[in-house]
């Protein structure tokens, strides 16, 4: 009985410990920004004090660029979603159904392609989209975030799309629908959990990514995770109030949407660790 | 039946070409067709705005005999074995915690998926502040317990201990929501007869748990070898590979490369070596996944 009892103590501890590695981090950024810019400087830290807004005042009067780095970072992440949620369903959808040498072959490239890290393909890119006169456009981050995640796309979508009875296209098909029709009106309805599984993907990594935003975009295109990166590099001296309601308004619509979507997020991590 | 499946298989990759084209176009012209290109860059010389000259294997044996280069890759690796294998085994134990049986799951779960959420920015941000070594709350509860703080800011030693956290920090939800479907795939039966058997605790968790787990931690432990081994935004963020390039990983030393001293030829050739690198685990990714699927298959 005393040995439950410990056992028991022993695993609330645990819980709490990784509660608190966790949340712990993000809980002290989104309180910290409603601190008087003194109190983010006290020492011992400052559990209790009076909030205030004057960070947010800052940060919409300074810098005007946060904002329109939030609203470039919204464009490129519906783009490359809808990029991605699209050509991984049709992909997905010729995986499932269809077979043939060529393409049991080319799932092997797919998932090979996952194996090259993206810095790689920065070097020729680089120049080539400075050539194009691409750069620092909406349009290269699309298509460099999409790209990224169609690979892993494709496979899961093939994975939820095996789940769907073949009878159901074979039967539409009869009926005399077009494989357009059979994909629009039998597949697309039926894998929706896939497909909101991908897009939760390519939303958490678009609108957070770093490295390509760093190299490919400068002044127009610029993204939200950028624009936080030039408060931290600050040379001047970092403005701490100003640099947490920052991250506090990048973090804080992700990390809902990730909460609310939690289920999606843990059958596509699981799937695509195991079948891709 | 048989004639529809006929004309299916006939008509099969013409007409679904439009449907496999994004993918593939995306594939070739964003990544093989360039990764391609680099392995020629890797053997020229160039910069931009001139020429290139041919050189054989010269950029590959500048990049080896770099001392900078080494010291990189000993940071890579030192974040690969240390970081990897401490997360790996954070993340067991709490899969094991929440199978064993928890109140709030649900929102347990939740709440250790949390950093998934946050952008490499906002996570050095955090760390930043929090390691700060005058008002960091995490510096001044290490000195309140008198232990010895974090002196990041010119010790490389502890900036690479602070990344190792911020790593793991990053990737444990993903680590733990492989391992915990892997545990809760396991059949209860099986703890059942143990238990009556009369197995402890302990030789259930030897002789059942690791074993059938064995898979799930492969896949996990690989697939995060794979992504330590291209550490970039966190160590770029956090000391842009400083002091004296003293905590540079791989994948700066190749930002450095190209993009600060112009040298795309020895970057190219540090790129290749990194891809090499990761088909090289993942070829004992795929040979393990191999013999797992043939065990399945008996």
């Amino acid at each position: 009985m005393r040995n439950k009892r410990l056992l028991n103590l022993l695993k609330t501890i645990a819980v709490l410990a990784i509660v608190v590695w966790s949340l712990f981090p993000i809980f002290f950024i989104v309180v910290s920004s409603f601190k008087a810019g003194h109190d983010i400087f006290a020492v011992p830290t400052k559990w209790f004090f009076e909030p205030t807004v004057q960070h947010y005042q800052k940060l919409v009067s300074a810098w005007p660029v946060f904002f329109s780095s939030l609203w470039n970072s919204t464009v490129i992440t519906a783009g490359a979603t809808a990029l991605a949620v699209i050509a991984s369903t049709t992909a997905g959808y010729v995986y499932s159904r269809y077979n043939s040498r060529l393409l049991n072959a080319s799932i092997v490239y797919l998932i090979g392609v996952r194996l090259i890290p993206p810095i790689v393909v920065t070097l020729p890119l680089f120049p080539i989209v400075n050539w194009l006169g691409i750069n620092d456009t909406h349009f290269v981050l699309i298509v460099l975030y999409a790209t990224f995640f169609v690979s892993l796309g494709t496979v899961l979508m093939r994975t939820f799309i095996d789940q769907i009875p073949r009878e159901l296209d074979e039967a539409a098909a009869i009926d005399g629908a077009s494989r357009m029709t059979i994909l629009r009106k039998v597949i697309v309805p039926l894998a929706t959990p896939g497909i909101i599984a991908v897009a939760v993907f390519v939303i958490v990594f678009a609108w957070n990514e770093f490295l390509f935003a760093f190299i490919f975009t400068s002044t127009n295109a610029k993204t939200a995770p950028l624009v936080v990166s030039e408060m931290i590099g600050s040379i001047d001296g970092v403005d701490w109030g100003v640099l947490f309601a920052a991250s506090t308004v990048q973090l804080l619509p992700v990390l809902l949407f990730v909460v609310f979507m939690n289920r999606y997020l843990v059958a596509g991590l699981t799937a695509g660790a195991t079948k891709g | 039946m048989a004639e529809l499946g006929d004309t299916m298989k006939a008509r099969t990759l013409w007409g679904v070409i439009p449907l496999l084209a994004p993918v593939q176009l995306l594939l070739l012209s964003v990544i093989i067709i360039p990764s391609i290109y680099v392995i020629w860059l890797s053997f020229h010389v160039s910069s931009f705005g001139q020429s290139a000259t041919f050189v054989g294997w010269d950029n590959y044996i500048r990049v080896i005999t770099d001392p900078a280069f080494h010291s990189a890759l000993i940071n890579t690796v030192i974040i690969v074995v240390v970081a990897v294998h401490l997360e790996l085994l954070v993340a067991l134990g709490v899969a094991l915690l929440f199978n064993s049986g928890l109140k709030f799951r649900r929102l347990l779960l939740v709440a250790v998926l949390a950093p998934y959420a946050v952008s490499e920015v906002i996570a050095v941000a955090m760390w930043r502040f929090l390691f700060d070594m005058d008002v960091g709350p995490v510096t001044q509860a290490l000195q309140a317990l008198g232990l010895p703080i974090l002196e990041w800011g010119y010790d490389p030693m502890h900036a690479m201990i602070m990344i190792a956290l911020l790593t793991i920090w990053m990737h444990l939800p993903f680590t733990f929501i492989i391992l915990y479907a892997a545990r809760l795939a396991l059949p209860s039966d099986l703890y059942e007869a143990a238990r009556i058997d009369g197995a402890t605790a302990w030789q259930s968790f030897r002789r059942i748990t690791i074993p059938l787990m064995g898979p799930a931690i492969l896949v996990a432990l690989l697939f995060r070898y794979i992504f330590a081994f291209r550490l970039f935004s966190e160590v770029w963020l956090m000391t842009q590979g400083g002091p004296a390039r003293s905590t540079e990983v791989v994948a700066v030393y190749l930002y450095q490369e190209a993009f600060s001293y112009n040298a795309f030829g020895t970057a190219a050739a540090t790129a290749w070596i990194m891809v090499i690198v990761s088909l090289l685990l993942a070829s004992g990714y795929i040979y393990l996944l191999r013999r797992q699927v043939n065990a399945n298959a008996k």
